[in-house]
C-alpha cells in the first residue's frame, strides 16, 4: 500500500469518526427538539382541554345546586357558561386524538356528559325536583362524578404518555451528547496512534535514509538503508542503493 | 518488544469484536430498537481502530513470548473497553463504571450484572451482552487464531499464552488442529443447545442467547429472573446438561464425539469433577429438604441446578440461593472456588488444580510417614514435575490472597462481609452471583463504584489466570 493511501486513510478515519458522531448528535438533538414540541402539542393540549372540561363540569354542578335552591336565573346563566366551557374543552380534546386508545376515552366523555346534560336540561325550578336533594345525590351528582371521572381518565392517559415521552427524551439527550464525547476521546487516541505510525513508518525511515546518504557522502562506503515497508520509501531506498552502487563503480 | 506488532495483532481482535457488534446492530435493525445507533457507531469505531494498524504495520510470523503476553492481555483489555461503548452510548442504567463492569463481566464470562431490569434493554444490546460471553468463553485470541490463516510460530505463542497452561499441555495435537477442535466443539455445543432449547419451546432469540451464556459458562440471561423465568423443567435439564458438558475439557469432548466415550471416563479429572458435583448435589439436597423445600423432588431440582451452575462457573439461577441454610451456602462457596476442568470455558481455580492440591497433600503425608521414600504426585498414572505442583500451589495461594484483598477493599467501602466475600469469590472465579446482596436473584448495582472497579480487576485476573496480568503490569515487559 502506498504512502499516500496510508496517510490519507488516517485522515479519512479521523474525519469519518467525527463526522458520523456529529451527524448522529444532530439527528438526536433534532429528535429531542421535535419531541418536546410534539409533547406540548399532543399531551399538554389534551391536559389543558381536560382542565377546561373539569372546570365546566364543576360550574354546571354548582349551577344545578342553585337551580335546586330555586335560583333560576343565576343557575341557568352559570350552567350555560359551564356547558360552553366544557364544549370548548371537548372540541380541543376531540380534535387532538394522538395516543393509541385515546379516541375511546373521548367517546366515553361524550357519552357520560350526554347522560349528565340530559338530567339538567329538563326543568328543575318549579317542578317536583326543586329542593329534592335525594334526586341530586342519587342521580345528577352521580352522573356529574361519572363525567368527571371520564375526563380525569383522559388526563391520566396524557400524563402517563407525557412521562414516558420525557423519559425517552432523557435517554435521547444522553444519546445526543455521548457520541460527541466518545468521538472526541476516540479521535484523541487515534491521533496518538496515527502520529506514532507516521513517525515510525514515514519520518524515521526518512531520517535513516538522510543519515545514510550523508554517511555515504562522507565515507564513500556502502550503507544499509533497509526499511520494513513496501511503499514509496522502499522504492526510494532501492533507487538510492542503485545510485550508490553506480557511484561506487 | 515491538509495539507495532502488538498493535497489529490486537487489531485483529478488535475486528472480531466489530463483527459481533455489527451482528448485534443488525438485530437492532430487525427489531427497530433504540440500540441501533450505539451498536453501529461502536462497531464503526472498533473496526477503524482494528483496521488501521493493518494498513501501516507489515505482517510478521515471528513473535517473542513477551509480545505474545502483551497481545493477549492488551487484546482482552481493549475488547472490554470497546465492549463498553454501546452501553455508554445507550445510557439508561449504564454509567461509565456500570458499562465497564458489564463489559468486563461479559468478556470474562463472569455473568455478574449491574442491571436491575435486564428485560427493558433493547434486543440488540441484549444480544451484544450475550455475544461478549460467547467471544470471551472461547478466548478472544483463540477465536482470532481460528479465523485467521496460519500465523506460524506467532500463532503457537499466542495460543500457549491464551490457553490455561494446564489445558494447553493436555492437547497432544499441533496448534492448528487443536484450534479446530476447540472451535468445532464450542460451535457444536452452542448449536446443539440452541436446538434443544427451541424444542423446549423457547423462541430463537432466547434460545441463542441462553446457549451463548451456557456454553461460555457465562450466565448473562435475557430475563430478570434468569432461567427461573421459563418455569420449565425441560429447559432446566437442557441447561444443566450443557453446563456440565461445557465444564469438561474440550479435547475430551471432541474425542467422545469421535466415538471414544471411554476416554472421558479414563480421565481422573473428569471423574473427580463429576463425583464432586454429584456429592455437592446430594449434600445440598439433603440439607434443603424439609428446611426450604417441602418435597424431595423440589429439593433435588433446585439444588442440582444451583450447584451445577456455580460448579461450572456459569451463574444461571432458578431460585434465590441466598436464603438457603448456611451449610448449603458453604457448599456453593466451595464450588464457586473450585469450578470445572481446565481446557473448558469454566473459570475458578479449576478441578485439575484442586486434584493436584489434594494429591500434593497426600504426598506430604506419605513423605512424613516414609522420610526416605521418593514420592511423586501422579495424575492419570503420570508423574507430574515438581515445578508444576509448585506453580499450582502458588496459584491457589495467590488466588485466595487476591480474594482476601478484594474482600478487605469491599468491606472497607461499607459492604457487608458475606456480600464482600462471596462477591469477590464469584467474580474471581467468573461465576457471577454470590450470596447476600449479590445473590442469584440479585445484582451488583448497589455496590460502591470503587468496589465495582475492584471486582472487574478480579474478573480479569481470574480469566487470565493471574500471572498474565502481573507480567503485563511489570514495566520490564514493555522494554
Amino acid at each position: 500500500m502506498g504512502l499516500r493511501i496510508k496517510i490519507l486513510s488516517g485522515f479519512a478515519i479521523l474525519t469519518a469518526m467525527l463526522f458520523i458522531a456529529g451527524v448522529w448528535s444532530i439527528y438526536e438533538l433534532r429528535f429531542v427538539g421535535s419531541s418536546v414540541q410534539k409533547m406540548l402539542d399532543d399531551n399538554y393540549k389534551s391536559i389543558s382541554a381536560a382542565k377546561m372540561m373539569i372546570e365546566g363540569l364543576e360550574r354546571q354542578d354548582s349551577a344545578v345546586l342553585l337551580l335546586l335552591l330555586g335560583k333560576w336565573e343565576e343557575g341557568r346563566s352559570i350552567i350555560r357558561s359551564g356547558d360552553e366551557l366544557f364544549r370548548q374543552g371537548f372540541e380541543i380534546a376531540k380534535n387532538n386524538v394522538t395516543i393509541p386508545g385515546e379516541q375511546g376515552y373521548v367517546d366515553a366523555i361524550e357519552a357520560k356528559y350526554k347522560i349528565y346534560k340530559d338530567l339538567w336540561t329538563r326543568p328543575i325550578v318549579g317542578t317536583k325536583r326543586e329542593a329534592d336533594l335525594n334526586w341530586y345525590f342519587e342521580e345528577i351528582h352521580q352522573a356529574f362524578l361519572n363525567a368527571k371521572a371520564a375526563v380525569a381518565a383522559l388526563t391520566e392517559l396524557n400524563d402517563k404518555n407525557m412521562y414516558e415521552t420525557a423519559s425517552e427524551l432523557k435517554g435521547r439527550s444522553h444519546r445526543a451528547s455521548m457520541p460527541g464525547l466518545v468521538a472526541i476521546l476516540s479521535a484523541l487516541i487515534f491521533t496518538l496512534v496515527f502520529n506514532y505510525f507516521v513517525n515510525l513508518y514515514v519520518v524515521s525511515p526518512i531520517i535513516k535514509i538522510t543519515k545514510g546518504i550523508r554517511r555515504f557522502v562522507e565515507t564513500r562506503e556502502p550503507v544499509n538503508l533497509e526499511v520494513e515497508t513496501k511503499d514509496e520509501l522502499a522504492d526510494l531506498v532501492s533507487s538510492i542503493q542503485d545510485m550508490i552502487a553506480r557511484l561506487m563503480r | 518488544m515491538r509495539l507495532p506488532v502488538v498493535l497489529r495483532y490486537v487489531g485483529f481482535v478488535l475486528l472480531l469484536d466489530a463483527a459481533f457488534l455489527f451482528a448485534a446492530a443488525m438485530i437492532s435493525v430487525y427489531e427497530g430498537d433504540a440500540a441501533l445507533m450505539p451498536l453501529l457507531y461502536a462497531a464503526f469505531v472498533t473496526a477503524l481502530f482494528g483496521a488501521f494498524p493493518l494498513i501501516f504495520v507489515p505482517s510478521t510470523t515471528t513473535m517473542t513470548n513477551k509480545e505474545g503476553f502483551l497481545i493477549v492481555v492488551f487484546g482482552w483489555l481493549l475488547s472490554c473497553t470497546v465492549g463498553l461503548l454501546p452501553y455508554v452510548l445507550y445510557g439508561g442504567e449504564f454509567t461509565l463504571t456500570n458499562a465497564w463492569f458489564e463489559s468486563v463481566s461479559g468478556f470474562t464470562t463472569t455473568g455478574s450484572s449491574i442491571l436491575t431490569d435486564v428485560e427493558s434493554l433493547p434486543w440488540g444490546l441484549l444480544f451484544w451482552r450475550s455475544a461478549t460471553h460467547w467471544i470471551g468463553g472461547m478466548g478472544i485470541i483463540i477465536f482470532v487464531l481460528s479465523v485467521l490463516p496460519s500465523m506460524g510460530k506467532a500463532g503457537m505463542i499466542l495460543y500457549r499464552t491464551e490457553m490455561s497452561p494446564l489445558a494447553a499441555d493436555n492437547f497432544l495435537f499441533r496448534t492448528r488442529r487443536t484450534l479446530h477442535i476447540l472451535v468445532s466443539v464450542y460451535v457444536g455445543l452452542t448449536a446443539a443447545e440452541t436446538v434443544c432449547l427451541l424444542l423446549c419451546g423457547l423462541d430463537l432469540f432466547d434460545a441463542v442467547t441462553q446457549a451463548f451464556g451456557t456454553i461460555a459458562t457465562g450466565g448473562f440471561s435475557t430475563k430478570n429472573t434468569s432461567i427461573a423465568y421459563f418455569k420449565s423443567l425441560p429447559v432446566e435439564i437442557v441447561v444443566m446438561v450443557f453446563m456440565v458438558l461445557s465444564g469438561m475439557h474440550f479435547g475430551l469432548l471432541f474425542v467422545a464425539a469421535s466415538g471414544r466415550f471411554e476416554e472421558v471416563w479414563k480421565s481422573p479429572i473428569v471423574r473427580y469433577y463429576l463425583a464432586a458435583l454429584l456429592l455437592g448435589v446430594v449434600l445440598t439436597t439433603v440439607n434443603l429438604q424439609g428446611r426450604i423445600y417441602g418435597d424431595w423432588g423440589e429439593a433435588i431440582r433446585y439444588a442440582s441446578f444451583q450447584i451445577i451452575s456455580q460448579g461450572t462457573s456459569t451463574g444461571f439461577a432458578t431460585t434465590d440461593s441466598s436464603v438457603w441454610p448456611p451449610f448449603a451456602q458453604l457448599v456453593i462457596i466451595y464450588f464457586t472456588l473450585q469450578c470445572a476442568c481446565a481446557g473448558s470455558t469454566s473459570g475458578g481455580i479449576k478441578a485439575d488444580r484442586i486434584a493436584i492440591f489434594w494429591k500434593a497433600i497426600l504426598r506430604r503425608i506419605k513423605s512424613i510417614q516414609h522420610p526416605s521414600a521418593v514420592i511423586t504426585v501422579k495424575l492419570h498414572k503420570v508423574s507430574l514435575p515438581d515445578d508444576l505442583v509448585e506453580v499450582t500451589l502458588l496459584f491457589i495461594a495467590l488466588y485466595l490472597g487476591i480474594i482476601f484483598l478484594t474482600t478487605l477493599v469491599l468491606s472497607f467501602l461499607g459492604v457487608d462481609a458475606l456480600t464482600a466475600f462471596s462477591g469477590s469469590v464469584a467474580t474471581m472465579g467468573g461465576v457471577g452471583p454470590g450470596l447476600g446482596g449479590v445473590g442469584s436473584m440479585g445484582n451488583y448495582s448497589a455496590l460502591p463504584a470503587l468496589g465495582k472497579w475492584a471486582l472487574t480487576g478480579n474478573m480479569l485476573l481470574g480469566r487470565l489466570e493471574i500471572f498474565s496480568i502481573i507480567v503485563f503490569l511489570m514495566p520490564r515487559s514493555w522494554e
